[in-house]
């Protein structure tokens, strides 16, 4: 119980995926299911091109369900919150990259699925 | 570009790209458990743009507050250059001028090296990225 307690407080669960062959993270809490995609999904080139596309990442926003297209879901795995970084203020991209991990030896991108949908104006 | 804008050098690894970033800004790296935006200066200068080769570099440029990568073919040293023998950019050659300290002798005579105002390039880059 204890055990669960401070991980709760020092690890985040992220959900990467890739796109284009680039990895990504999301916070997982955000994910509501893992889906087949379907045309109509939401697709974000600015991440690279999808090669399948094949899954969507189901997620919740003020206006209901949202579908992003990915096209591997690698897993959900705890991250240490002391791993998480801000992206410099020199580094202006676009809204929906809120941070990035160091994973191991890369560097992941984190990915605010809400703002994703937010910015295509589908809400 | 002046030593005391550079904190080190290091070898060009994974390239995290950005999404929307503007085109000079390869992406970023980790780098000493921080993250590091890293710049193509050719691409910034509108002077071509710069492949990641094995012998490619990054060095760590700073000014004030302002880290950031800067790729580079080949890093050749350090050199020490009297203030006296740095004549002025040449006036109107081209964008890139303004962000020039001055031009010295190079190695023959046909060879000239320019020296950078990082500063100034970097303060410009931040600006450039922001206004996007």
């Amino acid at each position: 119980m204890m055990e669960e307690a401070s991980r709760g407080v020092d690890e985040i669960d992220i959900l990467f995926f890739e796109i284009g062959g680039q990895v990504y993270g999301a916070d997982a809490s955000q994910v509501l299911r893992i889906d087949r995609s379907l045309p109509e999904d939401l697709a974000l080139p600015e991440l690279g091109p999808l090669r399948s596309g094949g899954r969507a990442l189901v997620f919740e926003t003020s206006q209901g369900e949202s579908h992003l297209k990915v096209d591997v879901v690698q897993g959900v795995r705890p991250i240490p919150v002391t791993e998480l970084r801000r992206l410099p203020r020199a580094a202006s991209a676009a809204p929906f990259t809120i941070g990035a991990c160091l994973d191991q030896a890369r560097l992941v991108l984190l990915i605010d699925l809400v703002e994703t949908a937010r910015t295509q104006g589908r809400h | 570009m002046p030593s005391e804008n550079v904190l080190e050098v290091f070898r060009s690894g994974l390239l995290t790209p950005l999404p929307r970033a503007p085109s000079f800004l390869l992406g970023v790296t980790g780098h000493r458990g921080e993250v590091l935006p890293v710049v193509d200066l050719l691409r910034f200068l509108a002077k071509g743009e710069a492949r990641i080769m094995p012998r490619t570099r990054i060095f760590v440029g700073v000014s004030g507050t302002y880290v950031a990568g800067v790729v580079a073919d080949t890093v050749l040293g350090l050199r020490r250059i009297l203030v006296s023998d740095i004549l002025p950019p040449p006036v109107g050659a081209d964008a890139a001028t303004e962000h020039m300290l001055g031009v010295v002798a190079g190695p023959t005579a046909e060879e000239t090296i320019n020296l950078l105002n990082f500063s100034k390039l970097l303060q410009t880059a931040r600006q450039r990225a922001v206004t996007r």
